[in-house]
Order: structure tokens, then sequence, then C-alpha cells
């Protein structure tokens, strides 16, 4: 009895945690005469891929998914340039200011985007921004570049320098050195750099919302929550879309369990 | 070229467009809506107008920025409470080995990853009043007489959106509350055990000593997040019914987006911003995070 007791219990919170998910899923593949009709069913195999069919022919969701690909690459390719040099350069070199430079980057971790996005706004609207490609990549770097340039900073620390030393009595330049020796070593930590940018650009809602008011400019997040302004919501066909987009965390989770469980720090 | 401006140039090359970056786009914003906050500045005029600490005096004396602060207050601290709550609970059944506890695990992770868009639609459709399955399990068993109303009923959307918030964001504390756990050295539960401790003295003792800077610092993290938290509670209420979720940041939208002051908007942004300034000093003054990295070679 002692030992079942927090196996109930562990039991009981699955079924909370999973659930949700177990439902996107199952409302998404029920076709839509049966599925507003209770009392529903907790299992059921009559399933189609209509609400899936409707969804990617009949929506603009293939739009959302281009701009969000588009800004998501955008904001990797940045953030990968931008915080591999800095981690870079913040361990190789001696030099003042860095004590404040650290304080600096992980204060601005903190920015929510709320804070940034009504003076982005105004900024970008005078810039010709808003609607562009360049200004949501550049408003979701705000929010990820920080903990990057901490997790590159942090993860040159342990590439040890006596490989690039190595390299240099071997004639090798320092530029040489850094792409061949130093690079190579550091790209798990390139890679979480690139994963995370990923994630919050993926996952983003505040900036695109406010930042790309044309419909062909909406992200997959901004284009799913007008699915349910409408009256009389198509809940299928918007479950599939909500499965549709979880598919990266999916297989993000899948791949990088041991990696994910083992220290995982992000932001929200 | 010198060693020293080679030098030079290496450090300011690597290190420039990072803070470059970080000043243009986190920076100039946060600055740029202090300074807002002065000004006179509207959607629909270009023209700035310098009035001072009018727009503070404005918003300070009504009574909509105070409920907005308490439902900030009352909103931040019912979710972090509940996510603290799922953490340590679930932390606690997932730090023993059994079948299958990776796969377990990672699907602890999810909630915390998936994009608050897929959580607001899930939510949503869950707890429809028309056709939520949740509606009608609560009806079968009796629970409720009438299918519940969550985030459109006066009484029940902020205690709905609390509990969605505690279950996105409640593995994040379950992941770093998880981590400690595996650090403690078995050695003090033995320890405990000896000198004649049960279970509860043990978790007493030994775990949540152990838990204390931990759970402090999900804590004043997850503190600053949820208060300035918009996405997930615009996705589902929008701040209603009759503005009964409409916290800081939705009451900062509305100024600007629907009432089309920035001004206003940006005063509003700046409150907001005293109280994030007020979290991060806590945090930095407790736990120098900075100490993570060397800085002096």
């Amino acid at each position: 009895m002692r030992r079942c007791a927090p196996l109930a219990l562990l039991l009981a919170v699955l079924v909370v945690v999973a659930f949700p998910f177990y439902w996107m899923l199952l409302s998404s593949f029920t076709p839509r005469e049966v599925l507003f009709k209770p009392p529903y069913k907790l299992f059921r195999l009559d399933l189609s891929l209509a609400n899936y069919r409707e969804l990617l022919f009949a929506t603009e969701f293939l739009t959302y998914l281009r701009n969000s690909l588009i800004a998501a690459a955008g904001a990797i390719v940045l953030n990968v340039i931008a915080a591999t040099l800095a981690g870079y350069g913040l361990t190789r070199f001696a030099f003042p200011g860095k004590k404040g430079f650290a304080f600096g980057t992980l204060f601005s971790y903190m920015f929510p985007p709320i804070l940034m996005v009504i003076p982005l706004y105004i900024l970008f609207s005078a810039l010709q921004m808003r609607n562009s490609y360049l200004g949501l990549i550049l408003a979701h770097m705000a929010i990820s570049l920080p903990l990057n340039i901490w997790l590159m900073w942090q993860y040159f620390q342990i590439v040890p320098v006596s490989l690039e030393e190595a390299a240099w009595t071997s004639g090798a330049g320092r530029l040489a050195a850094l792409r061949q020796v130093c690079l190579p070593s550091a790209r798990p930590g390139i890679l979480s750099v690139a994963i995370f940018s990923f994630a919050l650009s993926w996952n983003d809602f505040t900036f695109a919302f406010i930042l790309q008011t044309d419909r062909k400019m909406f992200t997959l997040p901004v284009g799913l929550a007008t699915f349910v302004e409408q009256t009389g919501v198509h809940w299928g066909m918007v479950m599939a879309a909500a499965v549709l987009v979880s598919v990266p965390t999916f297989l993000l989770v899948f791949f990088l369990q041991r990696y994910l469980l083992s220290g995982l720090r992000t932001a929200g | 070229m010198s060693a020293t401006s080679e030098r030079r140039a290496w450090i300011l090359g690597t290190t420039a467009p990072a803070l470059v970056f970080l000043l243009v786009i986190a920076y100039l914003p946060i600055g740029y809506a202090v300074a807002l906050s002065f000004f006179k500045k509207t959607a629909f005029n270009p023209a700035m107008t310098w009035v001072g600490l009018d727009n503070y005096r404005y918003i300070f004396n009504e009574p909509e920025l105070w409920h907005a602060f308490g439902r900030s207050v009352v909103f931040t601290a019912g979710s972090v409470g509940l996510q603290l709550v799922i953490g340590l609970g679930s932390a606690l059944l997932l730090n023993r080995a059994f079948a299958g506890s990776t796969v377990v695990r990672s699907l602890f992770v999810l909630p915390y990853l998936v994009p608050s868009i897929v959580v607001a639609l899930v939510f949503q459709w869950l707890l429809s009043q028309e056709y939520g399955v949740i509606n009608q399990l609560l009806m079968q068993t009796g629970a409720v007489s009438h299918p519940v109303n969550f985030f459109g009923g006066l009484g029940t959307a902020m205690w709905a959106v609390i509990g969605m918030a505690g279950w996105q964001y409640g593995s994040f504390a379950t992941l770093l509350i998880l981590a400690r756990l595996q650090s403690i050295n078995p050695k003090l539960y033995e320890a405990a055990a000896v000198s004649g401790a049960g279970p509860w003295r043990a978790f007493l003792d030994v775990t949540l000593p152990a838990l204390r800077t931990t759970l402090i610092v999900i804590a004043l993290l997850r503190g600053i997040w949820m208060f300035n938290k918009f996405d997930s509670i615009w996705l589902v209420t929008h701040g209603g019914p009759l503005k009964a979720t409409e916290t800081l940041p939705l009451y900062a939208y509305r100024l600007a987006f629907e009432e089309f002051d920035f001004g206003l908007a940006a005063a509003a942004c700046a409150v907001m911003f005293v109280v994030l300034l007020a979290g991060a000093f806590l945090y930095f003054k407790l736990f120098d995070p900075t100490r993570e990295i060397e800085v002096g070679r």
C-alpha cells in the first residue's frame, strides 16, 4: 500500500500532463460531423485526415508556415554568428568590462516581449520595417540573443585553449586555428544556440502579433489565433494546426531527451 | 599590423556584433519606452510633445491601472504558487528510477516546450462551454449541474488562466527541482535514517533545505516572467470578460493599440519595468549569476 500510493499519484499526474496532448491529437483526426456530437468518446477509431486536408488546402496555413520558417532561419543565422563570435572573444582575450557585459547580457535576458514591442512598433513604423522579415528577425533576436551569448560564453570556457595553441605553433594563424580547431570542438554549443533560437522564434506570438499586421506576413502562431476569432470555430481543423505546430517540439524532445533533461534553461 | 592592434581588432571584431545587437534591439527599445512615457504621442500624430509627468499623473489617477496591477499580482502569485506545487510534487514523484522513466520525464517537458499558441488553443477546446470534454466529464460525474464557461465567466476566467499557466510552466520548475534532487548526496538520507528519521522528517531536514535556493530562484524568475506575461492571457481571454483578466501587460497593450495613446502605454510599461528592476535586483543580489563565467582571463 505504501509503495503503491506514489505510483498511483504519478499516474494521476501523468494523465493531467498527457491528456491535453492526447485530446488534441484525437480531435485533429476526428471528422467534423462527429466532433461536435456529444457525448464524446475518450477512445475512437473512426479517424480521418479530413481536417488536415482542409487546413493545408483551404486556409493560409502554408503561407504562415513559410513566414515562420523564414523568421526562424534568419534568427538562427544571426544568433549563431553573433553568439559564437562573442563567446570566442570573451573567453580568449583579457579586457576590462567583462563583468559589466555579463551583467548586461543576463539583465536583458529578463526583458519581456511586451515591454520591447511597443517601442519597436513605433521605431519600425518610422523605418518602414513593420511587416518585414528583417524587422521580425531582429525582434526575435532580442529575446534569444542574451541567453545565446551566455551559452557560448560558458561553452568556450570548456573548449581548451591548448588545442588552438598547438595549431598556432604549427604555423596556423589565429583565424585558421579558430576555424579548424576551435569551431569544430564548439559544435555542440553552436547546435544548442541554433535550437534555442529556432524554438523562441517559432513560439513567439507577441512580437509577430503586434509587428506583422499584414495577413500575408503572419507567422503560424498569429495565423492560428485568427482561426478561433470567428464564430463557429472548426475545432478539428484548429487541433490539426496545433498538432503540426507542435511537431518541431515533439521531434526536439524525442531526439534530445538526454540532453534536455540534463539541464535546460530557457526563457518564457 | 602590430600584435596589440591585431589583438584589439580581434576583441572588437568578435564582441562588437553581439554588443551592438543587444544595445540596439534590447536596450534601445526599453530606453525609448521610458523616454516616451514623458511625451504625448498618439498613433495618428507623428509629433511628440513633452508633457513631463502628465502620463504618470493620468494613469496613477485611473482606477484601471490599480485594478490591472492587482490582477497581475493575483495572476503572478497564483500561477507561480501553482507551478511550485506542481514542480515540487512531480519532481519528487519522478525522482526515482522506474521502467520508462526517461520517456515519462520527457513527457513532462512537453507543456513547457510547445508554443503558447498550442497550449492556448488546446485549453480553449478542452474547456469550451458548449463542446468541451472537461465540461462533459464534470456533468457526467455530477460535479456541476450546468456547463461551466471557464474562460468567459467573470468568476472563473482568472482561475482558468492561472490553471492553464500552472500546467504550461510547471514543468520548468519540475526540471530545475529534479536536477537539484538528483544532486543531493544519498549519504544524507542514510544518515537521517540512521538517526531514526521517517520519510517526512527526512524530507523536512534533508530535501527541503537542499531545494531552498532552487525554489527561490524559480519563484523569482518565474515571478518576473509571469508578471509580464502577455501572450497566454491574451490568447484565451483578450483580457475579458469585462477586464477580469486584464493584467498590466494587457492594459499597456490596450492603451497603445486600442486607445492609440503610446505615451500612456509607455508609462504603464515603465511601471512594469520598475517591478522588473526590483525582481532583477533581488536576483542578482542574492545569487550573482555572473559567477557562472570567468571574467578574470
